[in-house]
């Protein structure tokens, strides 16, 4: 079985009273695109934090690539950049420098450095900007400029931590597909996230948090089909006696010429229910499916909504 | 070791206070410069000369050394601090850097400014003034090894600060008064000797007694107990700034 890319165990972390995180266990693969959802507080911070070297764990066990992050710190930090979720502030040098320097702890030297940089510059948009100090930057290019610290030693894992928190929409599609490639190369990424529209479109898994404990794990299309609800609704030109024992199985409601059909995967569901409906002999005029989406799994499973 | 992290590290903490130098080197010698005009060049007329040395030698030695140790404890901790608070220090402790790595590279910058801002002071005396420096060696050895010590001691200031208020209270409550009080412009054998007493208490007062022997050759305290104090709080600095760092006292939860 190959070595996990992150592998966290009864991981346990409390503040004073506060329970932060208790008892988690997530696993990670190599080249795993993964989403850790949950609201503000819900402890995605404090875990990543652990694994990265900035708090410490209670209990349980961190490890990257099969290695304990406190033993054996200087490799596992090698291979995660992230990208925290706060900005960063440095008064003194140009951004260019501050990569140069970024690079530097993590044991690269400046002119081994440089080609990295200058391709990340061009590929985040701030080559016109690398002369520059970091308040002289917007919002925006201080964001990309934090995932360009995160990247500049090529890790393996990408650790960001709410990377489009606060940026226009066009910025947040842009660092999405960058994300992508990213992940296409063969990188890991672990993204944390309260939008819920991130964590669908880009991860593979996705685990869900809140209140310090993993509630559930999985594709964001098995979790809402195993948690969520789709429906289907039909609306008939013709109705005609007996046609409901065609409909044996489906779990449907009816109001006149109208059916609606609870489904689990609305995608297998609606050529078996139209199947059906040609061999009772009625008249489609519509059909329409309601997909589930990761939010309504998340409003089953913590009875609130993420941003709440 | 992370020998590139630890090199990169010290770059840019002497870089960081290179590029403000009209905060961290000019105001020093400015200072310097007006005591040694205002204070020396006027008091001498009352007071012509102390161990027999003219006033404003006598007082140039521990304008260095007061230059010195405010310098390099300010860069650490001033440094540290501002680290903390403007979130940069997480890029420092989420690479692989140690502990031990990245208390050196701040020491090894606090040091060098205090060096820089001690070498210049000396050069201003030697221009403002007929200075010839006894042990030119020696000077440079006493300067840097109290750089090195109150570095150490502004970091452990800085890790442990959680406001500039706070470090600012033992810049003014502690550290100046112990300058002022180490006998920077007189003897302490001009003092009551309860005053004396408290005077060998003072660590600052082996300090500046100590240089004053390098540059002068004229010392209220004895040379060899100045260095080994010297030495001394050193060792003890760098130990305590070191454990504390790898402790994460203050800056991992």
């Amino acid at each position: 079985m190959p070595i996990p890319a992150i592998q966290i165990s009864g991981l346990t972390k409390s503040y004073g009273n506060v329970h932060a995180l208790r008892g988690v266990d997530m696993t990670i693969k190599e080249g795993e695109f993964f989403g850790l959802l949950g609201p503000n507080g819900a402890g995605k911070t404090t875990m990543i934090n652990i694994v990265t070297g900035l708090v410490f764990r209670d209990e349980g066990t961190t490890e990257v690539f099969g290695k304990d992050t406190v033993k054996d710190f200087r490799f596992t930090r090698s291979k995660i950049g992230i990208a925290a979720q706060e900005l960063s502030v440095d008064w003194f040098f140009p951004i260019e420098k501050l990569l140069v320097f970024q690079a530097g702890y993590y044991g690269i030297s400046e002119s081994d450095a440089k080609p990295k940089i200058d391709d990340l510059f061009e590929r985040l948009g701030l080559s016109k900007k690398r002369e520059s100090r970091l308040r002289q930057l917007s919002g925006g290019m201080k964001r990309r400029f934090q995932l360009a610290k995160a990247l500049v030693h090529d890790p393996d894992i990408i650790i960001l931590d709410e990377p489009t928190a606060g940026i226009d929409v066009e910025l947040r599609r842009n660092l999405w597909q960058y994300l992508r490639d990213l992940h296409s190369q063969g990188k890991t990424i672990l993204l944390t996230t309260h939008y819920i529209e991130e964590a669908e479109l880009l991860c593979e898994n996705v685990a869900i948090i809140d209140e310090g404990e993993i509630l559930k794990k999985g594709s964001p299309k098995d979790l809402t089909r195993e948690l969520g609800t789709a429906g289907i609704t039909v609306q008939l030109g013709n109705v005609r006696n007996g046609m409901e024992s065609f409909l044996d199985g489906f779990t449907f409601t009816r109001e006149e010429n109208r059916f609606h059909f609870s489904v689990k995967d609305p995608d297998s569901a609606m050529p078996k229910i139209i199947e059906q409906l040609s061999k009772a002999d009625v008249h489609i005029q519509s059909i329409e499916s309601k997909v589930s989406s990761l939010e309504d799994v998340f409003l089953n499973l913590t009875g609130k909504g993420i941003n709440e | 070791m992370n020998w590139i992290g630890l090199n990169t590290l010290i770059k840019r903490e002497v870089g960081r206070f290179f590029s403000v130098y009209r905060q961290t080197v000019l105001p020093g010698l400015i200072s310097s410069g007006l005591y040694i005009v205002i204070f020396g060049f006027t008091l001498e007329q009352r007071i012509s000369e102390i161990q027999g040395v003219p006033y404003t030698l006598f007082i140039l030695p521990g304008l260095i050394m007061m230059n010195t140790l405010t310098n390099a404890t300010a860069n650490t901790s001033s440094s540290m601090l501002q680290m903390k608070l403007l979130q940069q220090l997480p890029d420092l402790l989420t690479a692989p850097l140690s502990g031990l790595e990245i208390s050196l590279a701040y020491i090894i910058g606090g040091t060098v400014r205090g060096v820089v801002n001690g070498i210049l002071v000396l050069i201003l005396g030697v221009f403002l003034t007929d200075l010839t420096v006894a042990d030119p060696l020696g000077t440079i050895v006493f300067i840097f090894l109290v750089s090195w010590a109150f570095a150490s001691m502004g970091l452990i200031l800085g890790q442990m600060a959680e406001s500039w208020d706070q470090l600012a209270m033992m810049q003014n409550f502690f550290l100046t008064p112990l300058s002022f009080l180490g006998g920077i412009f007189y003897s302490i054998k001009m003092l009551p000797e309860w005053a004396q007493s408290l005077s060998f208490i003072n660590p600052i007062y082996y300090m500046i007694n100590g240089i004053r022997y390098t540059i002068l050759g004229i010392s209220d305290s004895s040379f060899s107990f100045s260095f080994w104090m010297a030495l001394i709080l050193t060792v003890l600095f760098t130990t305590i700034a070191i454990l504390l760092m790898q402790s994460g006292k203050k800056i991992k939860q």
